[in-house]
């Protein structure tokens, strides 16, 4: 028999009983929208806290530990590694520092940058350039916020207050200093804390503002300076860091690997990337097993559907037989039906999954700010569901092959029919 | 065409472990010609249908052989049987199972579809045959808008559609009326004339039976041919 004419006749019986076979899809549809519905809350929430990860913009970075400053050697060995593109040295300055401009002040966290090192990365200013005289800084893109005068001090107090009462907070992004920092000289304090030490001072010209942090929450007042400040102020105590800049995301873990078999303290945030999606693949395999629940559970129909079909239709396979037709034929029939009926359940389902997926990530947010009572969530990038392709493949297949399996039994039943027997069974 | 030879069969009657052994067939034989009408008669319970259906493969004999064509045909597996009868055999029923989904000009062209027969060869085989049964009219009528004549017709040209070289009926005119009766009686001579193809008739009617060129009657599982 051709497959055009099986095609042809599956079809007819499927026309023939509209209600059964339609009742029977809508049952494959729903077991299997709710597979993959369920399975995409798994990758929506991945793909939230892969996002999370991501925007850190520290990607491609590896972050080096040590008590000692690298030396020249290590250096030069770090460089020559494939995939490094630069090694920026850092020193974290030990004391805080503490800015006086005109009647303002204000506390930063300071640091020592490597400049020839970062001129060789993307920019990360906002605005200005990097320093080369020693006695030049880039600051925090909060720094002139940051320098408050006490009018402003009582100002933010204030509105912190209000804020606290109403359940929120106040960040200070309406006082401080307005004006262009770039080009003004401030004094610098470095305060170590427990008083005991000299405390040193210098002036400093600010000439370049750092880029916005990616987080709305975070508040960057810092000041950085270039390696000339060690000859200025030559007892300032430091902790050395240094950072490896890869050239791509999938370069990070080969480069950690051999920094790692060299003995260097060395740490990526990619690392907690990679145990994130063997955690995400677990939680996912868990998710589409009871998934497959509801993927069962309508099998049954499928089963019940097509065993009636093969009742109903005993003098008609009889006839069948008669005539010529092989056993062979007559099981790839009714499994074609149970097939048909799972893959139009599984198109169905599919069609209905991209629905609701879309309809939870635009409504969802809303919904959870309301109940948080947050006013916007929109800066979170909150994914409830996402619907990879593999997802779509995974679960059609599992939906498919269910239906075949529960059409087999019947399907064989229908072989073992007797000529004979069938023929006598009246219309 | 047909070669039996000392064909056995008995079938086991009643409960399990108080079955009863009944003897339907007690060494059948008999021989038929290609073109050849035969009757097998009898009344009912005489085994003529099992023998049929020996024959035609629905039935695996207890013993002896069945040769269509020099060919051993009841130690076939069901598959071998199957593709065998398609292309060999076709079959006159006397409530002619027709499928009751499909119309006349499905239900003919059933067979061919079996065999893998394009559409566009379909279509001009089944004009054809609708023509020789006289079946255009009604070619798209379902079976239940038919008279049992024009069922039978259909039947009839289903089993023809393939040019096989035997047809096997059973009671083909039990369900007609006298004149319907005479009319698919001319109807399979003419069929017979024109192709040349051999047709046993398996019948209790001595009607019936008389169109044949040969008459063998069955009595008691025992086939005696009529001089």
């Amino acid at each position: 028999m051709l497959f055009k004419d099986q095609l042809q006749f599956v079809w007819q019986h499927m026309k023939k009983n509209k209600m059964r076979v339609t009742t029977t899809v809508l049952a494959a549809m729903i077991g299997c929208a709710f597979l993959i519905v369920l399975a995409s809350i798994g990758f929506g929430i991945q793909e939230t806290m892969r996002n999370e990860i991501l925007n850190q913009e520290k990607i491609t970075e590896i972050e080096l530990w040590g008590d000692e400053s690298l030396t020249a050697e290590d250096e030069k060995w770090i460089n020559d590694v494939e995939h490094v593109n630069v090694v920026l040295k850092k020193w974290d300055v030990a004391a805080s520092v503490l800015s006086t401009f005109e009647d303002r002040t204000g506390y930063s966290q300071g640091a020592i940058f490597d400049m020839e090192a970062q001129s060789k990365l993307p920019s990360n200013l906002s605005e200005g350039r990097l320093p080369t005289a020693s006695n030049e800084i880039i600051v925090g893109y909060h720094y002139a916020q940051n320098l408050l005068n006490e009018a402003d001090q009582a100002e933010i107090e204030r509105k912190s207050r209000e804020a606290e009462a109403n359940g929120t907070w106040y960040d200070g992004e309406e006082e401080g200093y307005k004006g262009e920092i770039i080009g003004k000289t401030v004094t610098l304090e470095f305060e170590d804390g427990e008083g005991d030490q000299e405390v040193q001072s210098g002036e400093f010209t600010v000439v370049g503002v750092l880029k916005k942090p990616s987080y709305e929450w975070y508040i960057d007042s810092s000041v950085i300076f270039g390696q000339g400040v060690q000859t200025l102020l030559p007892s300032l105590e430091t902790y050395p860091t240094t950072t490896i800049f890869v050239d791509s995301l999938e370069n990070v873990i080969p480069v950690l690997d051999i920094l790692k078999e060299q003995g260097y303290q060395v740490y990526s945030v990619v690392e907690q990337l990679e145990e994130m999606d063997l955690f995400f693949l677990i939680f996912k395999i868990g998710l589409v097993f009871i998934g497959t629940i509801a993927v069962l559970i309508a099998s049954i129909g499928i089963f019940n559907t097509m065993t009636m079909a093969v009742t109903e239709r005993t003098r008609e396979i009889g006839v069948l037989k008669a005539i010529g037709a092989s056993p062979a034929l007559i099981q790839r029939l009714f499994l074609m039906e149970s097939a048909f009926i799972g893959l139009l359940g599984t198109g169905l389902a599919i069609i209905l999954s991209y629905a609701i997926s879309f309809g939870a990530n635009a409504i969802l947010p809303h919904v959870l700010a309301y109940a948080l009572s947050e006013e916007d969530l929109t800066g979170y990038e909150l994914t409830f569901s996402v619907i990879p392709f593999s997802l779509v493949l995974i679960a059609g297949g599992i939906s498919l092959l269910v239906a075949i399996l529960s059409g087999w039994r019947p399907a064989r039943k229908a072989t073992k029919i007797e000529v004979i027997q069938a023929l006598r069974q009246e219309l | 065409m047909i070669t039996v030879q000392s064909l056995h069969h008995a079938f086991m009657i009643g409960k399990k472990g108080k079955e009863k052994k009944v003897e339907v067939l007690k060494g059948i034989n008999f021989e038929v010609q290609q073109g050849e009408i035969v009757s097998i008669v009898g009344k009912s319970g005489s085994g003529k249908s099992t023998l049929l259906q020996v024959i035609a493969g629905f039935l695996k004999p207890n013993s002896g052989s069945v040769y269509i064509k020099d060919t051993e045909t009841a130690v076939f597996t069901e598959k071998q049987s199957a593709a065998f009868r398609l292309n060999h055999f076709g079959f006159i029923f006397q409530n002619f199972q027709l499928l009751p989904g499909q119309n006349v000009v499905e239900n003919i062209e059933l067979p061919l579809k079996l065999k893998g027969i394009s559409s566009a060869i379909r279509q001009k085989k089944v004009q054809d045959m609708l023509k020789r049964v006289g079946l255009t009219e009604v070619a798209d009528h379902y079976p239940n808008e038919l008279s049992g004549g024009q069922q039978q017709r259909v039947s009839i040209a289903r089993a023809m559609i393939t040019d096989p070289p035997i047809v096997l009926a059973d009671e083909p005119t039990g369900s007609l009326d006298m004149q319907t009766e005479q009319e698919i009686l001319q109807l399979m001579q003419q069929l017979n004339r024109e192709s040349n193809v051999t047709f046993i008739i398996i019948t209790h009617d001595e009607e019936v039976a008389s169109i044949a060129d040969r008459i063998l009657r069955m009595t008691d599982g025992l086939l005696m041919e009529e001089m």
